[in-house]
C-alpha cells in the first residue's frame, strides 16, 4: 500500500464534543491560576511603590543621622536601637541555634531528632507578642524598659531560625564527607566542625541572615520591652527605640508630618528588609551546598 | 565508634566538651521556651481566684476592680478577643490559601523558566515585609478603599439578607475585623506559596509524566494527579500560615479598631484580637489586668501550640505518602 492512498484512518483524531470541553476547561483554569499567581505578587507591587512615592520624598542624609527633637527631624536613635538590639540578640542566638542545631543531626538518636525536630516546630510557631510578655514578665521588673530586655525577647525570637536552618543544611552534607574524615583518623568533633560545618557554611551564614532579618522586622515584643526613646546615646540599661516601634507610634498620629515621616522609616527599614533577602538569595544560589 | 578501634586519649580530648556545648545548645532553647510558658503561666493565676477559667474564655466585658473587703472581683472576657483572633485568622487563610496554592502550582508547573525565579523571589521577599510596615500601609491606603469598595458593595447588595454581612452605609466605620482578615491574608500568601511551592515540587515526576502521557490536559494533571497527592501537604501549609495569622499583632491592631468588650454584630465593625490587646494593654494595667493578660497570652499559646503539632504530623505524613508514590 503507498503512502500517497488515501486510506481511512483507524483512529479518528477530529476532535470531539468531550475533548473540546476538556481543552476549554483546561484554558480557563490555567487563566485562573496565572490570575491568582499575580493576585499573590499584586500587594508587593502596591506597598512597594506607595512606600517608596510616601517616603522618598523626606529621605535625606539628616534624616537618617539626626535626632528625632532636632531640626530637622531624624531617626539616628532607632537605627541605632534596630542594629544594637539586634546585634546583641544575633550575637547571643546564633551560637545556641548552631550548637542545637548540630547536636540534633549528628548527636541525637533518630528519636530525639524527630521531636527536636518538632520543638523548633513550636519554638518558631510561638507569636512573637508572647516573646514580649515573657520578657515583659521576667525581665522587664529586674531591669526596667530597656535595650537589654529588647534584645532578650529578640533573642528568643530568633533562635529557632538558626537552629532550623543550621539543622537542614548540615542534614545536606554527604555522609562520605564525614566517613572520609572518620577514616582518617579525625576525632568526630573535629570532622563536625572542620569538614561538616564548613561544607555547610554558607547555609548556616543564610540562617544568620534569616534571624537578623527576623530580628529587624519586629516590632510587637520590642514594644513591650525596650519601648522608645528619644535619647540618641547608646544606653543598653534604658528605654531604646527601634525603627518598627517608631513607625507604629507614628503611623496613628494625627499630624500628617509625623505619619509622613513613618512612611520614610518604612522606606529605610523596607529597603534593609529586601537587601538582607538579596543577599541571602545571593548566598544560596551561588553556594549552593554541595 | 564501636569495635575493636581503640582510641587514645589525645584522639578524643575535645570530643566530650563539644557535645556538651551542642546539648547546652539545645537545653537552653528548651529552657527558654519552658521559661516563657512557665512564667506567663505562674502571672496568670492571679486571675483564677477571681474568675473561673470558663467565664475568662466565655464571657464578654474587660474590666478588675478590688471592693472595700479588698477581694478582687474581675469582669476579664476574652470571649471578644478569641473570636476576633479566630474569625481574623479565618478570613484571611480563605483568601490566601487559593492564592498562594495556585500561585505555588504557577511556579512550578506552569511558569516559563525564565520567569519562575524572578517570581520566586518576588513572593519571598513579600513574606520578609515587616509587619508593621504592612500594617502602615493597610491603615493609610488599604484600609479606607476596601471599605468604600468590597464592604459598601457587599453590605449594600446582600447585606440586608445576611446580618452579619450588614453596614450603615451612612456611617462606615474606620477599622473593621473583616479588613483585619484581609490583611492577615496579604501578610500570609507568600507562606503558603512558599512552602505549597515545596510540597508541590516533591510530587514525584514519574506520576505527572504517567498522566501526560495518557494525553491529560495540563489542568487534568493538576487536579488529578498533583492536588491528590500534595493535599496532605498543602493542608499542613495552609495551617502553618494560619498559625502564623493567629499570633500577628501590629498590622491587626492598626487595623481592627480594638474593641474589646464585645463581639461585633457584623464583620464590618471593629473586633478585636489577643495578640493586639496584648500590645494594646499591658501598660496601664494593673496586677489583675496583667492576670488576665497573662491568661490571653496563655490562650495564644496554646492555640499556637496545636496548630504547630498538627502541622508537623501532617508534612510527616505527606513526605511519607510521597515516598510510597515515588
Amino acid at each position: 500500500m503507498s503512502r500517497a492512498e488515501k486510506t481511512p484512518t483507524l483512529i479518528d483524531f477530529s476532535l470531539t464534543p468531550h475533548d473540546i470541553r476538556r481543552r476549554r476547561v483546561n484554558q480557563i483554569m490555567l487563566g485562573v491560576i496565572q490570575t491568582m499567581a499575580i493576585l499573590a505578587v499584586v500587594p508587593l507591587v502596591a506597598i512597594f511603590i506607595v512606600i517608596l512615592s510616601k517616603g522618598l520624598p523626606s529621605l535625606s542624609v539628616s534624616y537618617l543621622l539626626n535626632a528625632p527633637l532636632a531640626e530637622p527631624r531624624g531617626i539616628i536613635n532607632a537605627i541605632q536601637g534596630s542594629l544594637v538590639m539586634t546585634g546583641i540578640a544575633i550575637v547571643a542566638s546564633a551560637p545556641i541555634g548552631i550548637a542545637g542545631g548540630i547536636y540534633l543531626n549528628e548527636y541525637a538518636s533518630e528519636r530525639v531528632s524527630r521531636l527536636g525536630e518538632l520543638f523548633i516546630d513550636i519554638m518558631l510557631g510561638i507569636p512573637s507578642i508572647l516573646a514580649g510578655l515573657f520578657v515583659y514578665f521576667a525581665i522587664v521588673p529586674l531591669l526596667g524598659h530597656s535595650g537589654w530586655a529588647g534584645s532578650v525577647a529578640l533573642t528568643v525570637l530568633m533562635i529557632p531560625v538558626v537552629m532550623r536552618t543550621t539543622q537542614e543544611v548540615i542534614r545536606l552534607v554527604p555522609a562520605g564527607l564525614r566517613e572520609a574524615s572518620l577514616a582518617l583518623g579525625v576525632p568526630q568533633w573535629k570532622t563536625t566542625v572542620f569538614v561538616t560545618c564548613r561544607t555547610a557554611l554558607s547555609g548556616i551564614m543564610t540562617g544568620i541572615v534569616l534571624a537578623i532579618s527576623r530580628g529587624l522586622g519586629e516590632t510587637a515584643p520590642l514594644l513591650l520591652t525596650s519601648q522608645s526613646s528619644n535619647d540618641t546615646a547608646i544606653n543598653l540599661g534604658q528605654p531604646m527605640s527601634a525603627m518598627t516601634v517608631v513607625i507604629y507610634q507614628n503611623a496613628t498620629s494625627s499630624d500628617p508630618q509625623i505619619v509622613a515621616s513613618a512612611w520614610t522609616t518604612a522606606l529605610v527599614l523596607f529597603v534593609l528588609a529586601f537587601l538582607l533577602n538579596v543577599l541571602v538569595r545571593f548566598r544560596t544560589v551561588n553556594n549552593r551546598v554541595v | 565508634m564501636t569495635g575493636n578501634v581503640r582510641f587514645n586519649r589525645s584522639t578524643l580530648s575535645g570530643e566530650l566538651p563539644f557535645r556538651l556545648i551542642t546539648i547546652a545548645g539545645v537545653c537552653i532553647a528548651v529552657g527558654l521556651v519552658a521559661a516563657l510558658v512557665g512564667v506567663i503561666f505562674e502571672r496568670s493565676l492571679i486571675l483564677w481566684p477571681a474568675e473561673d477559667l470558663w467565664t475568662f474564655i466565655t464571657s464578654s466585658g474587660w474590666f478588675g476592680k478590688v471592693d472595700e473587703s479588698g477581694a478582687v472581683t474581675a469582669a476579664f472576657g476574652a470571649w471578644p478577643m478569641i473570636w476576633g483572633t479566630i474569625v481574623t485568622s479565618i478570613i484571611g487563610i480563605v483568601v490566601a490559601a487559593p492564592v498562594g496554592i495556585f500561585a505555588a502550582i504557577y511556579l512550578v508547573e506552569l511558569a516559563p523558566r525564565r520567569l519562575a525565579a524572578p517570581l520566586t523571589f518576588l513572593v519571598e521577599v513579600v513574606a520578609a515585609i515587616p509587619s508593621v510596615v504592612v500594617g502602615l500601609w493597610a491603615l493609610g491606603e488599604l484600609s479606607p478603599r476596601l471599605r468604600d469598595s468590597v464592604e459598601w458593595w457587599v453590605a449594600s447588595s446582600i447585606g440586608h439578607l445576611i446580618p452579619w454581612l450588614s453596614e450603615d452605609p451612612t456611617q462606615p466605620s474606620d477599622t473593621s475585623v473583616f479588613r483585619a482578615g484581609i490583611v492577615l491574608a496579604i501578610m500570609i500568601t507568600p507562606m503558603v506559596a512558599a512552602v505549597s511551592r515545596e510540597v508541590i515540587r516533591s510530587v514525584p515526576q514519574s506520576l505527572r509524566e504517567g498522566l501526560v502521557g495518557m494525553g491529560a490536559t495540563k489542568w487534568e494533571t493538576i487536579r488529578l494527579v498533583i492536588l491528590p497527592t500534595a493535599r496532605v501537604g498543602l493542608f499542613g501549609a495552609a495551617l502553618l500560615a494560619f498559625g502564623r495569622a493567629v499570633g500577628e499583632t501590629i498590622a491587626v491592631r492598626l487595623v481592627i479598631g480594638m474593641n474589646i468588650t464585645q463581639v461585633p454584630p457584623t464583620l464590618f465593625q471593629p473586633g478585636a484580637s489577643i495578640a493586639a490587646q496584648i500590645a494594646g494593654a499591658y501598660g496601664e494595667a494593673s496586677t489583675i489586668e496583667k492576670g488576665a493578660l497573662a491568661g490571653l497570652g496563655l490562650s495564644l499559646f496554646l492555640i499556637t501550640l496545636c496548630i504547630s503539632l498538627l502541622v508537623r504530623t501532617l508534612m510527616w505524613r505527606s513526605a511519607d505518602k510521597m515516598r510510597a508514590k515515588a
